[in-house]
């Protein structure tokens, strides 16, 4: 339960929309909540202010029907309002002397009993609400009236209407209420979600620019981004355009320092061959040539590895296919003779999680050494389960003795000093996986020759 | 063999010079690109060893503008640097075979004989025609299993005719196989070359392989292989 909820506050916390829309939800639901009381008292007021009109309106109906003879009270026998005539109407009068009693009722309010006494003390009208002898609901309206057609009189005219028609109208009113405010609610989160993408927009476009630039498909971000996002594109494209140049300026540095090291080694190594040719220099030539041989791996080693270091921004995935047909077309120029048969049993689609260089390096030293040492057949595989891919460069040549396995591994190892080669291939290969926390595996192969197996 | 040799580096450009001329080649070695363009130009060479790094155009243009303008000769390139993104420009730009810096004089070599011995349709080492049996790696000949005492010009004038067989091949691109360009060149050196070529072929067995086109140069007459 407690995994779940992080889950569900993991997800809900990561997305800005969803956080704005989670806030807005809350904020109209606070909103409408305390709104809702508000608006049934103002209601209830209103629908009071309407009783109370409309019991004064009964109340003066009485008074212009009701005589005072000698002080005495009389009343028609025929109201002008006929419902105080009919018995079981909703609408009751009653007419009290100034000690509060009760000298005339309608014919409305037969059997209805009350306990009601009217306080004849100058305060003019007021509303109230009592309770039948049955417990029927009753607004009652008390007005006191002194002055009856130009005579002096003191009486208390008192009407009264059921409470339930109202209740009627408030439950009806509540009623429309909430469904008026739950569909505001609804409309409100639907102007909010259309409001928050059409907003985020933008953002969008930013994450789309960003997933380009890091699959190398961009170089940097565009400047059609709303000024809000201004700064943040600008600093990024400056942080790639610095990244990128930095990038460059490192690799043509090595390109130089390659070149200034290794042509004067090339002179060395052809002074070297000339002095060789006086048998009496012969042991002092051959150390020379090991220590150039040496520092030659030496220098070949470091400036591979220090090429082939990962970029912070980009996140690389290189077509298998591009790459294997691009070492395959210049592997078979070199060994045209050869005539090498590649069978490539991978999905043509299929993209390795590397940058580029690096995958150029590994898959060229394995393949220019299954190339030179196969008899006529190499063979590529590779597959991605589970997020692990695995990729296998297989030959029919001579293979790898089991007790050499993991020494051709180690720098500078070499098992075949006939052929050319610096015998630092399979090194920079382990180096480049140690690098993307990959594995190299040298196995044997069906075809008969060595399988270098790699897991990244 | 006339070769080209691209490198910018003085010391190794003179060796490469000595070495490969001691191997019988005729090599014009210059420091740029734009000498280099200038020398394809103006004369026939049958391999190019280009250095990547040169220091006006670089290496892998240089091998683009040769291409473009259809010199099918093979190159080699030697790079410093050794990796596989420079190796694969380089071989896709139009280089054959590449050789990584420092390297020992006997890979070049190899590499280099290999690249004119594709280039001229020949996969073994040896290219025979008829009882002729010419020995690349030895630079030797053989009539009949008989070894042939050929100078090293009447050896160089016979192995590019057998490499260009059934192709008229003009007097001076027999010149240009046998003197560097500096020197001073004699057409007549080659008819004297050439007829002396033909008497030793001629006196074992009658062979006459080498055929006369007046006004065009020489035709290597018989199918090698």
């Amino acid at each position: 339960m407690t995994l779940r909820f992080r889950r569900v506050k993991a997800r809900w916390g990561s997305s800005l929309r969803l956080r704005l829309m989670f806030g807005s939800v809350v904020l109209a639901v606070l909103f409408m909540t305390a709104l809702l009381p508000l608006l049934r008292s103002a209601f209830l007021i209103a629908l009071e202010q309407t009783v109370e009109q409309r019991l004064a309106a009964d109340a003066g109906a009485l008074i212009s029907a009701a005589r005072t003879d000698d002080g005495k009270l009389t009343m028609p026998s025929k109201l002008p309002d006929e419902e105080f005539d009919i018995p079981d109407a909703k609408l009751l009068g009653f007419i009290y002397d100034r000690e509060g009693n009760l000298i005339w009722r309608s014919r409305s309010s037969w059997g209805i009993a009350f306990d009601y006494l009217p306080q004849y003390d100058g305060g003019g009208n007021r509303l109230l609400r009592i309770y039948d002898s049955k417990g029927k609901d009753f607004y009652l309206y008390d007005v006191e009236v002194d002055l009856l057609r130009g005579e002096s009189a003191a009486f208390s005219i008192v009407t009264l209407q059921p409470a339930s028609d109202t209740k009627a109208l408030y439950r009806g009113f509540t009623t429309q209420l909430y469904l008026w405010l739950g569909l505001a609610l609804l409309l409100l989160l639907g102007l909010l979600w259309f409001g928050l993408t059409w907003g985020f927009r933008s953002l969008r476009g930013l994450r789309k620019e960003l997933d380009e630039v890091e699959s190398g498909n961009r170089e940097r971000l565009s400047d059609k981004h709303p000024s809000e996002l201004l700064r943040l594109t600008g600093s990024l494209n400056r942080l790639l355009d610095s990244e990128r140049q930095q990038r460059e300026r490192y690799r043509h540095s090595l390109d130089d320092l390659a070149h200034s090291l290794k042509t004067p080694l090339s002179v060395l190594q052809g002074v070297s061959e000339v002095i060789a040719a006086k048998p009496e220099n012969r042991e002092q030539t051959r150390i020379l040539q090991d220590q150039i041989e040496r520092m030659s791996q030496q220098i070949g080693y470091q400036l591979q590895r220090a090429s082939l270091r990962k970029s912070g921004l980009i996140r690389h995935r290189v077509p298998l296919q591009q790459v294997v047909n691009n070492l395959c077309d210049a592997l078979d120029k070199v060994y045209r003779d050869k005539q090498v048969t590649v069978q490539r049993q991978f999905d043509p689609w299929l993209e390795i999680p590397m940058e580029r260089a690096a995958l150029l390096e590994l898959l060229g030293n394995l393949l220019e050494n299954a190339y030179r040492l196969c008899l006529g057949q190499v063979r590529i595989r590779a597959s991605i389960a589970q997020g692990i891919c695995e990729l296998c460069v297989e030959d029919d040549g001579p293979g790898v003795p089991v007790d050499q396995r993991e020494r051709i591994l180690r720098r500078g190892e070499r098992l075949d000093a006939q052929h050319p080669g610096q015998g630092i291939g399979t090194a920079v290969v382990k180096d480049i996986l140690e690098s993307y926390e990959g594995e190299l595996f040298v196995e044997e192969s069906e075809l008969g020759g060595a399988a270098f197996r790699i897991r990244i | 063999m006339k070769l080209l040799v691209v490198e910018d580096e003085a010391l190794l450009r003179h060796h490469l010079y000595t070495r490969l001329g001691e191997q019988g080649h005729v090599v014009d070695a210059v420091a740029n690109a734009e000498e280099a363009l200038y020398r394809v130009d103006e004369y026939h060479h049958d391999l190019a060893i280009i250095d990547l790094g040169l220091p006006d155009i670089s290496g892998l243009d240089l091998i683009r503008q040769l291409r473009s303008q259809d010199k099918t000769f093979p190159i080699l390139i030697l790079t410093a640097r050794g990796n596989w993104q420079d190796k694969v420009e380089g071989l896709a730009s139009g280089a054959d075979d590449y050789v990584v810096k420092p390297f020992q004089f006997e890979e070049l070599e190899a590499r280099l004989n290999a690249l004119l011995r594709r280039s001229s349709g020949f996969i073994q080492s040896t290219i025979a025609a008829g009882p002729l049996l010419l020995d690349l790696n030895r630079k030797q000949a053989q009539i009949d299993g008989t070894g042939m005492n050929l100078t090293a010009y009447e050896y160089r004038i016979l192995e590019y005719l057998m490499r260009h067989q059934q192709q008229v091949v003009p007097k001076e691109r027999l010149i240009e196989q046998l003197y560097p360009d500096d020197e001073e060149r004699d057409p007549n050196v080659i008819e004297v070359l050439v007829g002396r070529l033909r008497r030793k072929l001629e006196s074992t067995n009658g062979f006459k392989p080498i055929e006369t086109v007046r006004g065009q140069g020489y035709l290597f007459t018989e199918r090698c292989r």
